[in-house]
């Protein structure tokens, strides 16, 4: 018999081909029978399984039959998140707008606390401390030693302990600025409420302007100092007058520079005690001339210092207070005082437009947190596809 | 078989919607799957079958493959290439997923009689070239057989081979000829 090496091609393909293995009839009259019926699904193994059912209903449903329903859920799920942030914009504004809009900043100190409370006085209690911890522990000694020369003067403590800013060895400048939205009838019996409470509080109105315009778009301002004591409930106050729009306060620790014009006001005044002494123990002309002159000098730097000292202190004593009175399109919200307004198309577009504004919010926040949670599934699903085949071509070797 | 779908498709639609009527055809892709299916079933078989040398896995996996084959026939694009080559793809994802299953790597134990019709009448040397060419084919690695299957048990051409392994022709071509220098060796070892 000729070996197979020696066999030519077309004599070795003949062989490969008589030896092609041929289904059985029973299986290709089966298989036809399957065929004919469009091969209808065989319930896999497990298939009493529920999640084995799920995972066959997945690798076997169209994409069409995926996205369906859930695109039906995403819609869902964004509809319900909408309406909840709209419902929870829209709901108490009163407290809302008064709360999201405040923030006190520590300037000086890099420290920021944010707080809903409309009395200042505890968030510098707390603030102040934490605050000078770090850059003003070295000025600590100084700080103790003069606690008597920046001991407040003028309205410092006057009447309410003084608490809120002459806390132990603090001094914090505040500015704080406030707008309140009001009906366009009732800026002037707003502003007069402003003027009584300015009053009330030992405050100083700096300038105010009114304006009524046309009664839509009246407005008034005023610029105003706050015993710094006072001014957490002045701007409790304030808030009463009307709806809060925007409220923001700032502080300022000043102790250091108070501190330091207070020692440099104590050297002088020693110095100048020491030149007094000098000029009286002055035996010659020629001397006394040159005493009395370092004398005047002196006490003109004394003189500066005190002032500088006597700003600071007024500084930390007196808070600056903006108080912006608004009316008309936008000063009040939906859900404020303003309900004898009727409510039309324009306040439907205007309503339309939020709610779009926070669906598509809601969407850019959804695919914020789908998209890379998408694109690590996409990773899965090659890095999957790819051991799959890595591991059937390993089935061969 | 498209005709059975056609009905089927019909009977759902009036199940499903009164509104519907018996005017629904089989779908162009119905039609073609149903031509492949009738030129390729017994080709997709004797691969398999060459490859697994086991005809009860052959069959289960022929049945699987054109099921999947089926299921998929709507996401079918003629530009990937010809849809011969593609029904063998499936099918060969099918075998060497049972290959990976069973974890045997196609070392089955060969049972020639069930893979090949005896001829009814043969010669005594006949006889012995098909038991020699059996035991080489029996000894040869799956990734050389698989490629004789494809191109003597199937009858695809070097191209489809090509298309169905994802190499170019050539190498088709150049692994062919080595797995059948390959068997010729183990068949003479073999006699």
């Amino acid at each position: 018999m000729k070996p197979f090496s020696e066999m030519r091609d077309e004599e070795l393909a003949a062989a490969l081909r008589s030896l092609r293995p041929e289904p059985s009839p029973a299986f290709a009259a089966e298989l036809d029978q399957r065929a004919a019926a469009g091969f209808p699904r065989r319930s896999p193994q497990g298939a009493r399984n529920p999640f084995a059912r799920f995972l066959a209903w997945l690798r076997n449903g169209s994409m069409m039959r995926l996205l369906i329903p859930a695109g039906g859920v995403a819609v869902a799920a964004i509809a319900v998140a909408t309406v909840m942030v709209a419902g929870s914009n829209s709901g108490s504004a009163d407290s809302e707008v008064a709360t999201s809009a405040e923030s006190v900043e520590m300037s000086g100190s890099e420290s920021t606390a944010v707080g809903g409370s409309a009395d200042l006085a505890p968030l510098t209690k707390q603030a102040a401390p934490e605050a000078a911890a770090g850059a003003e522990a070295e000025a600590e000694e100084a700080i103790e030693s003069s606690s008597i020369q920046v001991e407040p003067h003028g309205f410092k403590g006057a009447g309410n302990g003084g608490a809120a800013v002459t806390a132990p060895h603090r001094d914090v400048e505040r500015a704080s600025q406030i707008t309140i939205g009001t009906k366009p009838g009732e800026v002037g019996e707003a502003s007069s409420e402003v003027f009584e409470t300015v009053h009330r509080y030992d405050g100083i109105v700096l300038n105010s302007s009114t304006q009524n315009g046309s009664g839509t778009q009246a407005e008034a301002n005023f610029e105003l100092l706050i015993p710094s004591g006072k001014v957490g409930d002045a701007m409790a106050a304030f808030s009463r007058i009307g709806e809060v729009v925007n409220r923001h306060e700032t502080t300022t620790d000043i102790t250091a520079p108070t501190v330091g014009a207070g020692e440099r006001l104590q050297d002088s005044q020693a110095r100048v005690e020491g030149l007094l002494a000098q000029l009286s123990e002055a035996t010659s002309d020629t001397e006394r001339e040159v005493v009395e002159a370092e004398l005047a000098s002196e006490r003109r730097h004394a003189a500066n210092l005190k002032a500088k000292l006597s700003n600071l202190h007024r500084r930390a004593n007196l808070s600056h207070v903006s108080v912006r009175i608004v009316s008309g399109k936008g000063a009040l919200s939906p859900g404020g005082s303003d309900k004898d307004e009727s409510w039309g198309i324009g306040s439907a577009l205007d309503d339309a437009g939020h709610l779009l504004s926070v669906a598509a919010g809601v969407t850019i926040v959804a695919l914020a947190v789908l998209a890379p949670l998408l694109l690590l599934l996409v990773l899965a699903w090659l890095a999957g596809r790819a051991w799959t085949r890595r591991a059937r071509e390993r089935a061969l070797t | 078989m498209m005709d059975a779908a056609w009905r089927r498709s019909t009977r759902m639609s009036q199940a499903g919607a009164l509104l519907a009527t018996p005017t629904e055809k089989p779908r162009e892709a119905d039609l073609a799957f149903d031509d492949l299916y009738r030129s390729s079933r017994d080709d997709v078989y004797a691969y398999v079958a060459g490859l697994l040398r086991d005809a009860a896995a052959a069959e289960e996996v022929t049945a699987i493959a054109f099921e999947r084959a089926y299921r998929k026939r709507s996401r079918f694009d003629r530009r990937r290439g010809e849809p011969r080559a593609w029904l063998f793809g499936i099918a060969r994802n099918a075998a060497l997923d049972e290959l990976r299953r069973r974890g045997r790597q196609a070392e089955l134990a060969a049972e020639p009689e069930d893979l090949a019709a005896v001829p009814a009448v043969e010669s005594a040397e006949q006889s012995e070239r098909r038991l020699a060419l059996n035991a080489g084919l029996a000894t040869l690695a799956p990734r050389d057989r698989e490629l004789i299957a494809l191109k003597f048990f199937a009858g695809l051409a070097n191209a489809e081979i090509a298309t169905v392994l994802g190499i170019s022709e050539s190498n088709a071509g150049t692994r062919l000829h080595r797995a059948l220098t390959k068997l010729r060796e183990a068949c003479d070892e073999a006699l």
